[in-house]
């Protein structure tokens, strides 16, 4: 193939630790930049030669705008390097990434620090407009009898907060929660409670069973005026089982569902960072990459069923590569819920699907068992919305490099109703 | 804007005698006249005799310029406004008539300022200092910019002098008294906003506007800017019973601090509460009085001396002149420290605060974690003592990269190794730093006591392994011995002792023996108190006898501070190394035995109970006296025999070469030490004891006890009439 690569020389994470835990207290700011110094410390790259900085941020903090930018200074990357922050939602992440392939394609950099980073604790409580009117008329309020007539407009309801993640997680065109959006594929495509928490069972036995590959990806968090240290995810249940998990109630559809918190991603703090950069630039500097990106699709579909936008955005990398599912050695497809996956496992080997909804004649391929997720996926680990794209990239590229294999592709849907989908390769 | 100049007739004839230009004059479109500080070829403005006499015929010009409405005073230097009188001048009067001169063109210089009847601002930017700042007393008004280089105060007293150019007569008229002896007898010097707070500054403003906002204000308000009402508490200050009230408390306070040692403390006291009953002239009468007695004193002159040896240590390049010339390598951006302990994470701290980054390296998470804590417990510190903004704080946090794996060390400009203290653990660790590091990085170790020689040679590169020794706390220590083995490259030696200076410490270059320098002078004084308690001599007699000498915490005391595990092993690793006239006490270990750690365990030879509170000495200490012989010994005795070992270990490091001159050994004390530093260090005191009386003492005492044998360096001296200094 004659385009240039992108290759990733390393990359490290924070631990992925459960809402309101263990780095509950630390915004994304500080979770990116954490993960970018360790990335720093750790290949002992000059910062100095960095093109840019790009980041991927969902919930991006209203002290922190374009946080990938506060990331990199503080982080101590020179002022004169430039820095962005991208959102596509659950594929941020891999947008940091792409972002930093079509940059060095155009020639317009060739080192780039890139990652995701998000703290889903942290995502404020807002003000209903309402509420707001009436504050901005105290501010502007000159005379005591203005200032108290402001006070006196206030209603228990104005304080009721908004819950900014609630928001963040329901569909504004379609109006449905992501959850919902799970409920459907379910109904749909027949995918049973059983079979979702089947699933979910084993991404936590996965995960407990890679703890220590996993814990290779992870740079260690000392949560500041603590003596503690967070060295591992906290999201795996080692004593989860099938009885515990059929306990719990559905969340968005409380009668007939059957998508519970067990089967779905955990809402999870988090952060990822990359060092990548053209393997021209790579041989020059003397370093070895653990991998290399060599494609890669974002394609839309219907809102109410973002949960197949893996399967449109593998079929369209395909397209694009020319490389067919059954070479991956290693497979990623986030586990926004477990119903979702299964839904597209379901898709992707169907002519009928196929021919349906992706303009060809036969079903994109199947994925063994043994290649998908094979260590836990995001109902074990979590998934913190903005960090997670990244996070797919590092963890399959070190699996890659354990099982030597070739290639690994990496997927996520998309809220909203897209997917991504990446194709890596090793050397 | 190019306005013409009118000369004066002092100018002309200035330029006829080509005296250089130290205060330019320039005067607006709106007639304010501006006198700008700026010495030729120097970062600095500094009062000097040239400096007093051009601002006098500046004041001739203004005073013949009617048509003038104001004046501004400032300067153009980048980080000093004026900082104050040339101590060289100073201390170089021969006579004390010299001294009186001075004294005299200064007042009345800045008496004549004062008179001037129209508005004076001071535009203020940079270090306002001493006569600097007392030359803004004169004016009506000061301004500053917020800047963290203005720094605004009179520290005369840390000097042994007192503010004599108007200082100690203006600022309590200016501020009210308590806040002045506040700030003269502790010799303070505050940033622009506490400057401000407590009314030595009248408004803050950036540099970039400080003149510009004279001018307004001296266009705006006029006359009205010489009239300042006296505030009712002032004024009550005046009062009689109320002066000598705060007189007499005040003068408590001093003597329970100073113990009588800081002379220009009290001084300043009486100065100050006695001039405010009177006029400006008699009060400043009452100044030059005091400075001309203070000024002889032999006080005065030894802090004088540090303050030279300070400003030396911060120019000091450490090598040959021909080395330090040869290689240009900019400062030092990166460094690694491996160990985060106390000392390492000290270190780390430090340098993070000076914009440097560091890599702390430990070998697991939890001693990093702990590190780190420590670390973030001084920045905190710092941010409640407005040293540093909370901004400061993180971004120094920031700059700490903790790593509990091996990770490339290519890009450290320097690493400090401060792991524990074990020659077999240091040589393993310096050869894999070795192999880490880059071509151009120093590896040095914090080592108090193991041989830096020894350690290179675990490394391929011996030439660029070197010591520097910080001192505990870090942050609080000014002193950093640098090491040199036998085979560092002086070029190495050079950028150790920049790197030093770079990050605001002050170095001393000394060679690599046991103990180095300052260790080596202060363990025969910790183990001969040592040796005197378990003799029966009370505790509080050998701490209370050296708190009289000037040292700043009595010896068992400060054994406890160290940790009684510490001393023991520092002192028994000394003591094995000069076995011939060191040994260390037994009681150390017995303590230790019993688990009297000293402050760490609670228990020591006191017992430290809350923070802050005064330790007491431990009521069952007695029972660890082992013999009786120095029980009858008196406080004079004690402190004799204390003494007298550290100017023989003192003179013993110039012997030895540990470093080359009897300067650096009196500096390290008291940097290292706090070793009374009226005193001007051992080796000063000894010259102005006397030598042969010194020898003499000593070869008494050695007649039953061998350690107390004067070295031979000591024995030529005093024989044959010489002393340790020349001159």
């Amino acid at each position: 193939m004659n385009t240039p690569r992108l290759v990733i020389i390393d990359g490290v994470r924070t631990p992925f630790s459960k809402m309101g835990t263990d780095l509950a207290r630390l915004g994304p700011e500080e979770l990116g930049r954490i993960a970018v110094n360790a990335l720093l410390t750790k290949t002992g790259l000059n910062p100095a030669l960095i093109d840019e900085v790009i980041f991927g941020c969902v919930g991006q903090p209203a002290d922190a705008a374009n946080v990938a930018r506060v990331i990199a200074l503080r982080a101590g990357i020179p002022e004169h390097v430039p820095a962005f922050t991208v959102h596509r939602n659950c594929a941020s992440g891999c947008e940091a990434v792409t972002q930093a392939y079509e940059k060095m394609l155009a020639g317009r950099g060739e080192i780039f620090v890139v990652g995701g980073t998000e703290s889903m604790s942290q995502v404020p409580l807002l003000y209903i407009h309402q509420a707001a009117a009436k504050f901005a008329k105290l501010a502007r309020a000159k005379s005591i009898g203005q200032r108290l007539g402001a006070m006196l407009s206030f209603r228990p309801a104005d304080f009721k907060p908004r819950i900014g993640l609630q928001l963040g997680l329901t569909d504004p065109v379609c109006g449905l929660n992501m959850g919902e959006t799970a409920e459907i594929l379910a109904r749909e495509y027949g995918v049973t409670r059983d079979k979702q928490d089947a699933f979910a069972l084993e991404s936590h036995a996965r995960a407990i069973a890679a703890r220590d590959k996993l814990d290779e990806e992870i740079c260690p968090i000392y949560p500041p005026s603590t003596r503690a240290v967070v060295s591992s995810d906290n999201g795996p249940r080692k004593e989860q089982t099938i009885a515990a998990l059929t306990k719990l109630k559905p969340v968005f559809d409380r009668k007939n569902g059957t998508v519970t918190a067990g089967n779905s991603s955990q809402i999870t703090d988090g952060a990822v960072a990359l060092l990548v950069m053209s393997e021209m630039k790579a041989a020059e500097l003397g370093m070895t990459p653990i991998g290399a990106m060599t494609g890669y699709a974002y394609a839309g579909c219907d809102p109410q069923r973002m949960g197949l936008g893996p399967v449109y955005a593998i079929a369209e990398a395909e397209r694009r590569t020319g490389i067919t599912l059954d070479h991956a050695d290693v497979v990623e497809i986030n586990e926004a819920f477990a119903a979702q996956v299964i839904a597209c496992l379901a898709c992707l080997k169907s002519d009928e699907f196929a021919q349906k909804h992706l303009k060809r004649d036969h079903h994109v391929g199947k994925i063994p068992k043994d290649v998908l997720n094979v260590n836990g996926g995001a109902i074990a680990l979590g998934h913190p919305v903005g960090a997670t794209g990244a996070r797919l990239i590092l963890t399959s590229l070190k699996e890659l490099n354990r099982r030597q294999g070739k290639r690994a592709l990496i997927s996520l849907c998309v809220g909203g109703g897209q997917g991504a989908a990446i194709w890596l390769e090793r050397n | 804007m190019i306005v013409p100049r009118t000369e004066s007739v002092t100018e002309v004839i200035r330029k006829v005698q080509d005296m250089p230009e130290l205060i330019r004059r320039h005067v607006t479109d709106d007639q304010i006249c501006v006198l700008t500080f700026d010495r030729p070829d120097s970062a600095a403005n500094i009062f000097d005799k040239a400096t007093l006499v051009d601002l006098n015929n500046h004041i001739n010009f203004i005073l013949c310029n009617s048509s003038l409405k104001g004046v501004v005073i400032t300067s153009a230097k980048k980080s000093i406004f004026v900082a104050g009188a040339d101590l060289t001048q100073l201390s170089k009067a021969k006579t004390p008539d010299e001294l009186r001169d001075m004294i005299e063109l200064g007042q009345s210089v800045f008496n004549r300022l004062a008179m001037i009847n129209i508005p004076s601002v001071a535009a203020i930017h940079g270090a306002c200092v001493g006569g600097g700042y007392e030359v803004c007393l004169a004016c009506d008004y000061r301004i500053a910019s917020p800047d963290k280089v203005t720094k605004i105060g009179l520290p005369e007293t840390q000097l042994g002098i007192v503010p004599a150019w108007g200082g100690s007569t203006r600022l309590p008229r200016l501020i009210g008294l308590p806040k002045a002896l506040d700030i003269i007898l502790g010799g303070k010097t505050l940033a622009a906003k506490p400057a401000l707070k407590c009314g030595m500054i009248d408004d803050i403003a950036p540099r970039e506007y400080l003149v510009e906002k004279a001018c307004q204000l001296i266009l705006k308000r006029g006359a009205k800017l010489r009239v300042r009402p006296t505030k009712f508490m002032h004024r009550l200050a005046k009062v009689g019973p109320v002066l000598n009230f705060i007189a007499k408390k005040v003068q408590k306070q001093v003597l329970q601090k100073t113990r009588g040692h800081y002379p220009a403390i009290t001084k300043a006291l009486e100065v100050v509460t006695q001039g405010l009953t009177k006029s400006i002239d008699a009060s400043l009468v009452l100044e030059r009085d005091a400075i001309l007695e203070l000024g002889s004193t032999e006080a005065c002159r030894n802090l004088i001396r540090i303050f030279f040896l300070q400003e030396r240590a911060k120019k000091l390049s450490g090598v040959a002149a021909d080395v330090a010339a040869e290689s240009k390598v900019g400062p030092v951006k990166r460094i690694t420290v491996v160990g985060a302990g106390i000392m390492g994470g000290g270190i780390a701290q430090w340098a993070s605060s000076r914009d440097i980054s560091v890599i702390l390296r430990d070998i697991n998470h939890d001693a990093i974690a702990k590190g780190l804590s420590g670390i973030a417990k001084i920045y905190d510190a710092g941010v409640k003592r407005h040293a540093l903004t909370r901004v400061e704080a993180r971004a120094g946090m920031d700059r700490i990269s903790p790593s509990a794996v091996d990770v490339p060390l290519h890009s450290a400009d320097v690493i400090v190794e401060a792991a524990v203290e074990k020659m077999d653990l240091k040589k393993k660790l310096f050869a894999r730093l070795d192999e880490l590091a880059g071509p151009n990085t120093i590896l040095a170790s914090n080592t108090s006591a193991l041989s830096i020689s020894e350690i290179a040679t675990a490394t391929k590169h011996p030439e660029r392994v070197i010591g520097i020794h910080f001192f505990n706390p870090v942050h609080r220590m000014q002193l950093v011995e640098v090491v040199v083995g036998r085979q560092t490259a002086p070029e190495v030696v050079r950028r150790a002792v920049k790197f030093v200076q770079q990050i605001g410490k002050l170095p001393v270059v000394v060679r690599d023996a046991p103990g180095f320098l300052v260790n080596r002078i202060l363990m025969p004084y910790l183990i001969e108190a040592g040796h005197l308690f378990e003799n029966g001599a009370r505790v509080e007699d050998v701490d209370e006898c050296m708190l009289e000498f000037g040292m700043p915490m009595g010896p068992l005391r400060l054994i406890d501070e160290v940790g009684v595990d510490v001393s023991n092993h520092v002192a028994a690793d000394l003591a094995s190394k000069f076995s011939d006239r060191m040994h260390c006490p037994d009681v150390l270990s017995k303590m230790l035995a019993d688990q009297l750690l000293g402050k760490k365990s609670g228990k020591g030879f006191y017992v430290h109970t809350k923070k802050g509170r005064e330790p007491v000495v431990n009521p069952r200490i007695d029972k660890y006296h082992s013999g009786t012989s120095c029980a009858k010994l008196t406080r004079d005795e004690l402190q004799t025999r204390m003494v007298l070992l550290m100017i023989n270990e003192s003179a013993r490091c110039l012997e030895g070469g540990i470093v080359d001159e009897a300067a650096d050994v009196d500096f390290g004390m008291i940097m290292g030490t706090g070793f009374a530093p009226f005193l001007g260090g051992p080796l000063r005191f000894a010259d102005n004891v006397g030598l042969p009386q010194v020898v003499a003492e000593m070869k008494r005492l050695a007649d039953e006890e061998p350690r107390f044998t004067p070295c031979s360096l000591l024995q030529t001296l005093a024989g044959t009439g010489q002393t340790f200094y020349k001159s």
